[in-house]
């Protein structure tokens, strides 16, 4: 029997944003066995939540992870909304369509130039990071900050988007399509980046099911699934279809990431061109209701759950975060033993891992 | 290969993608969210600011007349300076400056009218 | 109000989850609360490729033994550790354990989330 080694992946590692760590058994170059260890990131965000009254919990919940920050904020205000249940006016909406898939343009470009890095081609990784400030900009110029925006409120949003700041937002968009489109056409065409990840941690529709995936890590396996087919805020009204590819390797979750970008910043503009007019904040009635409610959304990374349960008071019940990392892990389990030494690293960083959003 | 070419003759004539900072700062947006200020003439110790703020960084003192103020914990969020109908709470947007102990302000309200006496 | 919700008891519990897995449902994930002296664990999975959710609601008491499903659903064996270090639910053969040392240290608080257990200390400083 060949000599067995057993090496630790993180949890330091340049490929991973946040520390996780796989100790791996290797056997002359083959992963024969993975063992993963969390808890470097917990918080217990989850126990804070019940402390504080309801409207300090949006600054909490954003909190969870940088880089998807916006969409937890909103996906916090919907499903405490949904308690009473009320409805908010059609301009907010908009907004909060808006702000969301500008934080989605921002998150997949920062993952293409992580995937460049972790292949080598570090002159592709400055370039993707050199286009994703002029979109980090815009939203400093509507929002505020960077990151961990706080824009949204249970009924409405904090702040609206004049005429002056709607052009510049157009121009801007119009241009950091532009230079994505010419530099996903490298990354999709070049034979060494093909030559590493065709064919690597391959999973098929029925496993990708049974094993939990969910975001584009599932429809890389060819199942047409998405939070945002729902039809909630404003993607009803516009012209949305998921972006499914069949072959379930590193390639085909590269290029469902890199198209979902160009489809980003086209629903953007065409939000921009059907925004009605109107107020953006309605006044909640009283405290939240003794009720159950469920929302689920669209983050970058996948489906991500959010339950709350309210009791009459200003004080929340419960509420349970379930993040998409959280579901994608296992599939690691499954897909590293049998790949090589040198394949790790771009098939941990393909299930786009953000394990502060897992640890909260 | 020749895919890549015109970023790479772009690149090559187009000058250094990053500004010298800090000889060169630039200008923060209209509305970022920098720092908080207060303007002691119009506060009334309301403590609508005190009830909002989500990382409790301000505390209210009636009996000594006065506002404390935790720069260190303060989140800038502006819920206060939304919540406040006095004008007392002042968003500033230019970023502050790294300090080496961790402050506290301590304001005196000054904007309570006296009650007239009645005869 | 959560839509399709369904009561069942911990002895069905495996045989439920066996439909769901020969009609190939996608298991999201479980929520448990604390409502004084018993636990209530909920089940959601859903319909794929769509978007239809149902659940499985069970009521036990705190020192019961409830069995686990990751014989069948793999990815349930992350909920159902993390239910064990914050609730102390009992969860019988779990495929991977971690014998409670999953997101909590050796001297970390033991159940956190148990109504009783407060939670104090001022944020910031």
């Amino acid at each position: 029997m060949a000599p067995r080694t057993v090496a630790p992946f993180g949890p330091q590692h340049p490929v991973l944003p946040e520390p996780i760590q796989l100790k791996i058994t290797y056997e002359d170059e083959k992963v024969v066995n993975v063992v993963p260890a969390l808890g470097y990131g917990h918080r217990g965000i989850e126990k804070a939540c019940e402390i504080n009254d309801y409207p300090k919990n949006i600054h909490l919940c954003e909190r969870i992870c940088g880089i998807c920050s916006c969409i937890h904020g909103i996906s916090y205000c919907e499903v405490v909304e949904r308690l009473w249940p009320m409805e908010i006016p059609p301009r907010a909406k908009y907004l909060r369509t808006i702000w969301s898939e500008m934080s989605r343009t921002h998150s997949h470009l920062l993952w293409l130039g992580l995937l460049a890095d972790a292949l080598g081609f570090e002159s592709m990784f400055m370039q993707f990071w050199r286009i994703r400030e002029k979109v980090l900009d815009l939203l400093e110029m509507t929002t505020g900050t960077r990151v961990t925006h706080s824009v949204s409120v249970v009924g409405g949003v904090r702040r609206d988007i004049n005429d002056e700041q709607k052009k510049i937002c157009i121009r801007t968009l119009q241009e950091v399509r532009k230079e994505a489109e010419a530099l996903i056409n490298v990354l999709a065409t070049d034979p060494t980046v093909k030559a590493r990840t065709v064919g690597k941690g391959v999973l098929t529709k029925e496993q990708a099911i049974m094993l939990g995936n969910n975001g584009p890590h599932l429809r890389a396996s060819g199942v047409k699934e998405d939070c945002r087919m729902e039809g909630m805020q404003a993607y009803g009204e516009l012209g949305f279809e998921p972006i499914v590819e069949t072959d379930g390797d590193c390639y085909a979750r590269t290029l469902v990431r890199a198209r979902e970008t160009l489809q980003a910043i086209d629903l953007q503009l065409e939000a921009f061109s059907k925004m009605p007019e109107g107020e953006i904040y309605v006044r909640p009635k009283g405290s939240p209701p003794a009720n159950e409610a469920v929302f689920r959304s669209e983050q970058p990374r996948g489906e991500c759950f959010y339950y709350a349960k309210g009791n009459g008071t200003r004080n929340l019940e419960r509420l349970r975060v379930r993040t998409p990392t959280f579901a994608n892990i296992p599939s690691l389990l499954v897909m590293l033993p049998g790949s090589e030494l040198a394949d790790v690293p771009v098939i941990v960083l393909s299930i786009d891992p953000c394990i502060s959003c897992t640890e909260r | 290969m020749p895919v890549m070419l015109p970023t790479v003759i772009r690149n090559l004539f187009g000058g250094p993608a990053t500004r010298m900072y800090p000889v060169q700062v630039r200008e923060p947006f209209e509305g970022a969210r920098g720092h908080i200020e207060f303007n002691d003439d119009n506060c009334i110790l309301c403590g609508n600011c005190a009830r909002q703020c989500p990382a409790a960084a301000i505390e209210i003192n009636k009996e000594k007349n006065e506002l404390v103020f935790y720069p260190a914990r303060c989140i800038i969020c502006f819920v206060c300076a939304e919540a406040c109908k006095k004008d007392a709470v002042i968003a500033a947007n230019k970023w502050r400056t790294p300090y080496y102990t961790k402050p506290v302000e301590v304001h005196v309200a000054k904007g309570k009218k006296e009650k007239a006496k009645k005869e | 109000m959560i839509e399709n919700l369904k009561e069942i008891s911990k002895d069905t519990l495996l045989q439920e989850v066996q439909k769901f897995a020969d009609a190939k449902a996608r298991f999201v994930t479980t929520v448990c609360s604390d409502l004084g002296d018993k636990l209530e664990v909920t089940y959601f999975f859903n319909y794929s490729p769509g978007m239809d959710m149902v659940a499985l609601r069970m009521v036990v008491g705190k020192d019961e033994e409830v069995p686990s499903i990751s014989g069948i659903y793999l990815t349930a064996v992350l909920s159902e550790n993390e239910m064990f270090e914050q609730f102390g639910l009992k969860v019988k053969d779990m495929a991977i354990d971690f014998g409670g040392l999953m997101f909590l240290a050796k001297d970390s608080p033991v159940k956190p989330m148990v109504k009783d257990n407060a939670a104090g200390g001022k944020g910031g400083e």
